[in-house]
């Protein structure tokens, strides 16, 4: 079990270092109008968002991935 | 030692489909900035779900489940440039019940309603509140929460934090949270066995981190890692046989890719989230959404998602003599220490469909409405073998919302 919990966090490092080595090029700031858009963002409805995981963390034996924070309940 | 090999394969395996997402040419990044103006919104969600005896082993077992109404309110408030207060605030109230075990053991109807178990009339009420500080390279923000029902609280706190590079192309996502949970056992609906004066307590520490990058001026890609420990009091005081490990600790790696499209001005969100736990629940849970902005302010977003998850390794699955008379559950093994009938930690796969239509009314208003079909099966499950003994499982939830910025 021990072994594969400093994998569990070794594997975070090890992808972080690959994503800073590649590529060359960069995006301009004035080229990221459509990354401003809100679509683009990861969280775009928090109430939507709230209630969507809510109900699937209630009904699967699976949750979290996407943040930490926010309280649980005796849903059933 | 097989444990940690099969995890060791798992979580690479995991690592692939997420490198699988990644462009060969990743280039920049996208960092959170402080938000311009404030925001408010209210949104009311009406849930019912249900079960459905669609096989000769689970014919008769159709019924109504729980119904929810709910309505929520948010809002966020820049301040100075630096900072923003974001709040939410729900009230849910639940009717309906669920099963004791597997897909049987409702509660009568002339049973007393008194909690959750899904015995009907609940009321709960949750709330959270952030304080977010905007530096030039990054974010901190605290959070807490707190939700309350008849018999049970949740208080919690959270730290969460980004960084970027000098350029903003690369962000690095941090965060970490501790929950505190009471949970009431001397309720009238908890099990016999299960009844005291003395509350069950659970504690749970999670931590996060990912990295978030702008991979061209069209592909933003996000890459978490969760882990979270937990103890305390695990087991469902309303379903018996039910007595879980005190301990539960969860992995996450969750990716998410969004691209778009400039030819039709649309947006695909991509997302894969692999999970593991003590329990011995795996799960594989992918979605996608895309999101396609029409004239006159329109914009409909359809979306899918597929979960599919091997079972606990202390759930029991419904017996032979259950299966002939579903009124008495399947006795769980002689000495077993641990054991479930909750459908929830059997094996399964889940499909899920809906559609969002959301109106921009001007003046910064904007009204949507979203509905979404769920569907479990026993046999949908590609990562394990489900229980045949288990009806389909069946969720119906339509939205509304509107909000305003000002």
């Amino acid at each position: 079990m021990k072994k594969s919990h400093i994998l569990s966090w070794a594997s975070p490092l090890v992808l972080m270092a690959m994503l800073s080595l590649s590529g060359c090029s960069s995006v301009q700031p004035w080229e990221k109008q459509n990354l401003a858009k809100p679509e683009m963002t990861f969280e775009a409805d928090r109430l939507d968002t709230s209630y969507t995981e809510h109900i699937y963390s209630s009904k699967e034996g699976a949750s979290g991935g996407s943040g930490v924070g926010g309280g649980g309940c005796g849903c059933n | 030692m097989a444990m940690v090999s099969t995890t060791r394969s798992t979580v690479f395996s995991a690592l692939i489909a997420s490198a699988a997402m990644l462009l060969p040419s990743a280039k920049s990044a996208y960092a959170d900035a402080a938000p311009e103006q404030a925001i408010v919104g209210m949104k009311y969600l009406n849930y019912h779900d249900s079960q459905s005896g669609d096989t000769a082993q689970t014919a008769g077992m159709s019924r109504d489940r729980i119904n929810v109404n709910a309505l929520s309110f948010m809002g966020m408030v820049p301040i100075a440039g630096k900072w923003s207060v974001a709040a939410t605030f729900i009230e849910d109230s639940i009717t309906g019940a669920s099963p004791a075990y597997h897909s049987s053991g409702f509660p009568s109807s002339n049973a007393k309603h008194d909690a959750s178990s899904g015995a009907s009339g609940e009321l709960r009420h949750a709330g959270d509140l952030t304080v977010t500080r905007y530096f030039s390279r990054g974010t901190l923000g605290l959070g807490t929460s707190y939700s309350q029902e008849s018999d049970y609280i949740s208080r919690g706190i959270s730290l969460n934090g980004t960084l970027s590079t000098e350029d903003k192309n690369t962000t690095l996502n941090l965060g970490t949270a501790y929950n505190s949970d009471t949970i009431s056992l001397d309720k009238p609906a908890v099990v016999a066995s299960k009844q005291q004066v003395a509350p069950g307590r659970k504690k749970v520490y999670s931590g996060l981190v990912g990295v978030t990058r702008v991979l061209s001026k069209n592909d933003i890609f996000q890459l978490n890692f969760t882990y979270t420990h937990g103890h305390g009091y695990y087991s469902d005081p309303y379903k018996a046989p039910d007595v879980r490990p005190n301990h539960r600790n969860m992995f996450t790696v969750m990716t998410r890719w969004n691209h778009h499209f400039e030819g039709p001005d649309g947006t695909a969100r991509l997302s894969y989230r692999y999970y593991s736990d003590t329990f011995g629940v795996r799960a594989h849970t992918f979605g996608a959404e895309y999101v396609q902005p029409l004239s006159k302010g329109w914009e409909l977003t359809p979306m899918v998602r597929f979960h599919s998850q091997s079972a606990a390794d202390f759930y029991v699955p419904v017996g032979a003599a259950e299966l002939a008379n579903p009124s008495t559950p399947t006795p769980p093994p002689v000495g077993t220490l641990h054991y479930s009938e909750d459908q929830r930690l059997s094996a399964f796969g889940a499909f899920s469909y809906g559609m969002k239509v959301s109106k921009d009314l001007g003046h910064s208003w904007l009204v949507d409405v979203k509905y979404e079909h769920y569907q479990q099966r026993y046999n949908w499950c590609i990562n394990g073998h489900g229980d045949p003994g288990i009806a389909n499982f069946n969720i119906r939830d339509i939205q509304l919302g509107i909000s305003r910025k000002f």
